[in-house]
């Protein structure tokens, strides 16, 4: 092994896999191609021990790892797919807003409690999330992803996945509206409904 | 048809400006009128999450949010997604309960040990 210990990587495979490999098929819905990312995902980590440092998290540093090989994924996919059909994209929940353009107040958005850090605690919040994403269109949600939980910028969005930035702030509305819905129905009414 | 001018109800209404008093009215309508509706607002908040806004459009939307509650949370909630999906790679053993199977990780564990040979 070039840089770290056989029994390292191997404990890696134990400790952080299984958290890879769902993110990973979360990502690309594929079983085969998830279990190929996380492969090379780890090698990776090998190669590249020394630069790790220990300034993150083991997991953070695996998760890097993991994002950029899924960017990659798709640069070589976008050449094959056309990002130019505006499916899902229709829909404005116009029945939220009176004919004018204004929130019609019962609709508007409501309070979102508990906050970030205490939600990132709770599990079942993982799940509606994960729910809500996979509800998102195919190629809608492949360019949230890449956006919000990957951070890639936006330019470097429009060029792996080939559309123009006006095509890729359309399809980042749609998909924020869609799932802020999701997340608020599914999750932040009920919290609020139990503490009631 | 004719733009109706904003004229929101107070009740209910928990922005800072709403129609309280006479000249809470003449605000919220006038603030209403130049500064974009929100079906719009949030198509902006969201272009804004990938690249600046016009310094203009910042004022715009400073002031339409005195007058607009859910705009506000709107933007607040943009942000919020974003922290919380940021995170979510490295609670994705969490959302899901899809197996890891032992044949895949022994598979790895082999490759990465051939990869130290």
């Amino acid at each position: 092994m070039n840089s770290t210990e056989p029994h390292t990587a191997s404990n890696w495979v134990d400790e952080h896999g299984e958290c890879l490999y769902r993110y990973a098929l979360v990502r690309v819905r594929k079983p085969e191609i998830a279990e190929d990312l996380v492969q090379e995902t780890f090698l990776a980590a090998v190669r590249g021990y020394e630069k790790f440092g220990g300034r993150s998290t083991e997991r953070s540093w695996l998760v890097g790892i993991l994002k950029n090989k899924i960017v990659d994924h798709f640069r070589k996919l976008g050449r094959e797919t056309s990002f130019t059909d505006m499916e899902f994209l229709s829909d404005e929940f116009s029945e939220k807003f009176v004919p004018v353009g204004f929130w019609k107040h019962g609709l508007g958005p409501h309070e979102w409690k508990p906050e970030p850090d205490e939600v990132m605690h709770r599990r079942e919040f993982w799940q509606v999330m994960r729910d809500c994403l996979s509800m998102l269109p195919e190629k809608i949600r492949v360019v949230f992803t890449m956006r919000e939980m990957d951070g890639v910028p936006s330019k470097e969005v429009c060029s792996i996945l080939s559309i123009s930035d006006s095509n890729l702030w359309v399809m980042l509305h749609r998909a924020r509206m869609a799932l802020r819905e999701c997340l608020e129905m599914n999750w932040f009414d009920k919290t609020a409904e139990e503490k009631t | 048809m004719p733009d109706e001018p904003y004229n929101p109800s107070p009740v209910g209404n928990p922005s800072v400006l709403a129609r309280r008093n006479w000249w809470q009215t003449m605000l919220v309508k006038f603030i209403g009128k130049h500064t974009p509706k929100c079906r719009e607002m949030i198509r902006i908040l969201s272009k804004s999450m990938d690249e600046p806004m016009p310094l203009m459009m910042r004022i715009k939307k400073r002031l339409h949010f005195l007058i607009c509650c859910w705009c506000l949370r709107y933007e607040e909630q943009l942000r919020y997604m974003r922290q919380t999906a940021r995170k979510f790679p490295e609670h994705a053993d969490e959302a899901s309960d899809a197996e890891f199977s032992s044949e895949a990780r022994e598979r790895i564990k082999r490759k990465l040990e051939e990869s130290a040979r």
